[in-house]
This record gives structure tokens, sequence and C-alpha cells, in this order.
């Protein structure tokens, strides 16, 4: 079934990690601030904070946005790794 | 006219910007089952290509989810890491199939702002003719349970078929996605690659009506939320024997490429 409206904000937040460029350079920049605005709890901040899919998924985050905004930092941080076409 | 051409595509982004992980020759093989595609559609002198994609929560998030819905904006734009595309809308045909979708009974949603997903631009990188004609994006959606039934999906498709070959354009039909792939599970280094060669060999003998029959629990059970747009163009090529042009699969995603006879 679709995620619960409580992770909401969660699934916000990693929609924009996964598809606003801009929002992700400041997420990698500071990401406790980002947290902050999006209003986020503790346990989705300490879930967040390793990237703990498992935990996410358990708040109620989509497993898709978890994986994509994950893919999509890492392809930020490390761009150099992949092969283009 | 009646419809020019009719595939389906795998979206893989790793197809696209390859990480170290990816199999290159693998990879390499899937760019040359596009290429084929590539000489098909060049040869089949399409007007527009109306590709139907299902949405990786990209154009649509939780704030609202269209089971079936048209692009009719005038341009069609995403982007992905460096990659960015733009592609020029075909605003009377998109038009039309809204209206004409919705005349059939198709609660169709629409919008003129969206950001392109990828389900999109991966196939058309690869397999767009120089120069560019226009396309229509249709989306279905697959990753926001619930999602339209096979059933749905293939009625529509016939329906849809229905409205193309009554268009004075020369209509190339695109869908993209699939086949087995579980990401951000942990299933997602073991796709259904059973489910998707007995799907394919099927398909090979023209019963792809057989795909009208499967359940949303099925289709998540084998990795195939994205068979809704394969599901979609079955119902507009009917019993059309597929031309399998390839099916790699991957250590996480079973990669097809298929064309059928118009």
């Amino acid at each position: 079934m679709f995620p619960p409206a409580s992770a909401y904000a969660l699934n916000r937040l990693l929609f924009s990690l996964k598809s606003d460029p801009a929002f992700r350079d400041r997420y990698v920049a500071d990401a406790q601030q980002v947290m902050d605005e999006a209003g986020l709890d503790a346990p989705a901040r300490g879930a967040l904070a390793g990237f703990d899919r498992d935990r996410l998924v358990a708040l109620g985050a989509h497993p898709y946005l978890v994986f994509m905004a994950q893919l999509r930092l890492a392809m930020a941080r490390e761009p150099g790794t992949f092969e283009e076409f | 006219m009646p419809l020019v051409a009719a595939f389906a595509c795998a979206h893989t982004p790793q197809l696209l910007i390859r990480p170290p992980s990816e199999d290159r020759a693998l990879v390499l093989r899937v760019h040359a089952a596009f290429a084929e595609v590539k000489r098909r559609l060049v040869a089949a002198r399409p007007d527009v290509i109306c590709i139907v994609g299902g949405d990786h929560i990209e154009g649509f998030f939780l704030n609202a989810v269209p089971a079936l819905a048209v692009f009719v904006g005038r341009r069609a734009a995403g982007e992905f890491g460096r990659y960015r595309y733009a592609f020029d809308v075909h605003e009377p045909l998109a038009r039309a199939v809204v209206e004409q979708g919705i005349e059939a009974g198709f609660d169709l949603a629409y919008s003129q702002d969206l950001p392109l997903d990828y389900a999109f631009y991966v196939p058309l990188h690869f397999t767009m003719p120089e120069p560019a004609v226009p396309i229509v994006p249709l989306y279905v959606n697959v990753y926001l349970p619930p999602q339209p039934t096979p059933r749905r999906c293939y009625a529509w498709g016939r329906t849809l078929r229905t409205i193309l070959d009554a268009r004075p354009e020369r209509v190339a039909l695109m869908v993209s996605g699939g086949l087995s792939h579980f990401p951000g599970t942990d299933r997602y280094s073991s796709p259904d690659y059973e489910f998707d060669r007995a799907l394919l060999a099927s398909l090979a003998e023209g019963r792809g009506a057989e795909t009208e029959r499967l359940t949303g629990a099925e289709l998540d059970k084998a990795g195939n939320v994205e068979l809704r747009t394969w599901i979609t163009l079955l119902g507009a090529v009917g019993n059309a024997r597929a031309d399998v042009i390839c099916y790699e699969p991957s250590w996480h995603h079973g990669n097809a490429v298929v064309a059928w006879p118009v």
C-alpha cells in the first residue's frame, strides 16, 4: 500500500534529494539544517543519518525513494566513477 | 493511419550512466539492441513517438497520483547527472489522446508541467531518430500502490490503439520498463529471470493477451510492477508475435528489448 501519511515529510525530503539537484547540494553541505527545515522528527533524522534503509522503510519511507535518493547522492558525491554514453 | 511501429525497451538508468558494478559488455549488448530499434524506427518514418512509461515518483509524488496520465505540455524535459533532455511534444496528438480517451471511458489525468522521468529519456537517448520527432509521453502508475490493474492497462492499450490508428500521423508506439527487478528491496540481487523468460516466450507466440489476467500481486512477486506499460502495449498489438531483440539479465535487472509487427 502507499506510504502512511505520517511519513509524508520524510518521503518529501527523499523525493527532493532524488529529484532536486539544488536541494541535494544543500543537503550534502548541511544535512542538519535541511532536516530542520523539513521538520523531521528524531527517529527519521537518525535513520537518515546513516541512510539506514530498513529503518527508513519501517518509518514509512517508500523503498524506491530511499534507493534512488541514495543513488543520486552517490552520483553527486562521486561523479567520476560512472561511465556515460 | 495504422501504427507504424511498436517496441518495448528496458530503461535501466545504469544503461545510460554505468557504475563500475555494471557489466560493460552486457550494457553494450543492450545498446546494440537499442540500435536495432532505432534502425527500425528510422525505417518506419514516424511523425511522432507515443511513449508509455511508468513514473519513478519523478513527475508525480504523493501529492497527486494518477493511474493513467498524458503529458500535454509544449516540451518534455528532464535531467539525470550531466544529461539534459528536452523533447518537443506533439500537442495535437496528446490532446486527442486525452479527449478521446476520456470519451471512451478512461478517467485520464493530464499535465502541462512535469519533469520528464528517466523511463522516457533512457530509451529515447538510444532510439530517437535524427532529426528528432516529437513525442507524446503517456504515464502509467507503477510504483505507488494501488496501481491500475493489468486488466485496466490492457483495456487502455486497446483504446489507445483505436485512437492512434485513426490519426493522420504516422505513429510509433514505444513502452518502457521491466523486466524483473526489485529496486530498494532485499531481492535486488535476485530478479525472477524465469518469469521473464516464460513471459518473453509467450509473447513470441503471440499470447500477450494472457497478461491481462495477471494480478498486481503476481507482478509484485515477479519484480515486474513496470510490466503494466508492456501490458498497455499488448492491448494495442493484440496477438501479434513478438520479436525478442534481446534479453540481457544483469545481476539485478532483466533487460529486454522487443519489437512487434503492426
